[in-house]
């Protein structure tokens, strides 16, 4: 009966875990429990074996951080950043539009004539252009082959570029809400059937 | 997404950070300004009243006393150093645009802490959502040799069992909840109090706390049952 007293008045781990932010953070741990922990040895072990979890998880993260993220590469963060607020609170530049070079070019190619003889040499070079192509280039591949033409075939990549990525999220975000409508529910199943990229390369 | 910390518009703080007038009767009793908070006010001033070069020079003070906790923050989050380094990048960069509606009732170590996580958050979600629809490209190894490059003195052996030691921990981290997640590595990374998380995060200090003991729990639990 004792005993189980005695485990009762343990300290629950809610108030060790308060006991040890309080340290970390430079502050005095409830007194309560700091006189408890300094009596039971039971309440010092669970108390330094958290300790011990926590300090292996905070400096192996940091060591890691901190290993990829160099003063050099700090450096050159804040560089980029003090390159990218350079022009904020300033007002935009109006480029004035070249007006002279403008009236120039329209006054040289304003002449009837001229222009009409331009059109006609544009359409007669994509003429010859065009009959020349269906006789050589189609023919000396005899048609074309939509299974080899590597631009046709989709490749699933993360974009790198800043543009392409939100591009990307843009799409996914549209696929997914369609996939969230009432009428593409049916197309559920096949979706299931379906091998997935990610699991493909996941399985090889 | 269940990580989502941010709070309802009336409990906290707003889309640029600033504190609700809920929150600021909250703060009330809120210590002397520290000295990146003065600093703050200082970049605020000087925007205001037109002198942004000032202000510029000012701000990468500030920058270089809170880049590096932003930077371990943000890697742990998403666990990409490219993706992380834009994080801390597009944080700074808001926080300036935006710092005329900064208000010092709260640290700037909070405003800023809360503008960093929600965009940790936006590119977490984003982040999931690719590795759901493509195959992603293999970034963590070229992040992994740099940590080992590091330690160059370091036997194989050694680095061997440390790699494996951090990729379960990412892993126990990874697998708690997304409050779990996010109070933990704001307590454990960023060095905040339960108190200050409660400001960044609109939760209650209680639920912050709560969560924290969960948090750990499940870590001890994850952590334990494989070593």
């Amino acid at each position: 009966m004792k005993a189980l007293e005695a485990l009762s008045r343990h300290v629950q781990d809610e108030r060790l875990l308060d006991a040890c932010l309080a340290v970390r953070q430079g502050e005095r741990p409830d007194p309560p429990v700091a006189e408890h922990l300094a009596d039971c040895a039971t309440c010092r072990v669970r108390y330094e074996e958290l300790v011990q979890v926590l300090d292996l998880v905070r400096q192996e993260g940091e060591t890691e951080a901190d290993a990829i993220f160099t003063p050099e590469r700090l450096r050159q963060q804040q560089m980029q950043i003090a390159r990218r607020i350079e022009h904020v609170g300033r007002a935009a530049r109006v480029i004035s539009f070249p007006g002279r070079f403008v009236r120039r070019t329209m006054t040289a190619s304003a002449t009837p004539s001229a222009s009409r003889w331009v059109a006609a040499a544009a359409a007669a070079g994509l003429f010859i252009g065009a009959a020349l192509g269906a006789s050589y280039g189609w023919g000396a591949r005899g048609g074309y082959d939509l299974a080899n033409d590597r631009r046709m075939t989709p490749v699933a990549t993360r974009g790198t570029a800043p543009g392409e990525v939100a591009a990307d999220d843009a799409f996914l975000s549209e696929l997914e809400l369609a996939l969230e409508r009432p009428h593409t529910r049916e197309l559920r199943a096949f979706d299931a059937l379906t091998p997935h990229v990610r699991e493909i390369r996941d399985s090889q | 997404m269940s990580g989502d910390l941010r709070p309802v518009p009336d409990r906290t703080i707003d889309a640029a950070g600033v504190p609700e007038p809920a929150a600021r009767g909250r703060a009330a009793a809120v210590p002397p300004l520290s000295d990146d908070t003065r600093l703050a006010v200082a970049i605020r001033s000087f925007v205001e009243n037109g002198q942004m070069d000032e202000a510029r020079e000012q701000f990468s003070e500030l920058v270089t006393q809170h880049q590096r906790r932003a930077s371990r923050i943000a890697y742990q989050y998403l666990r990409d150093a490219a993706e992380a380094d834009e994080a801390v990048q597009d944080a700074f960069v808001k926080v300036f645009s935006h710092i005329t509606s900064y208000r010092e009732a709260w640290p700037f170590e909070v405003w800023f802490t809360r503008i960093l996580i929600n965009g940790c958050l936006d590119r977490r979600k984003a982040q999931m959502r690719r590795d759901r629809w493509m195959a992603g490209a293999e970034v963590s190894s070229a992040d992994e040799a740099r940590v080992s490059a590091a330690h160059p003195g370091d036997d194989p052996e050694h680095r061997l069992l440390a790699r494996e030691r951090r990729a379960r921990i990412a892993s126990a981290i990874d697998r708690l909840d997304g409050r779990q997640r996010t109070v933990f590595m704001l307590s454990h990374y960023g060095d905040c109090t339960p108190r200050e998380i409660s400001a960044m995060t609109g939760l209650k200090e209680s639920t912050v706390r709560v969560h924290l003991f969960r948090a750990v729990r499940k870590l001890r639990g994850l952590l334990g049952a494989r070593s």
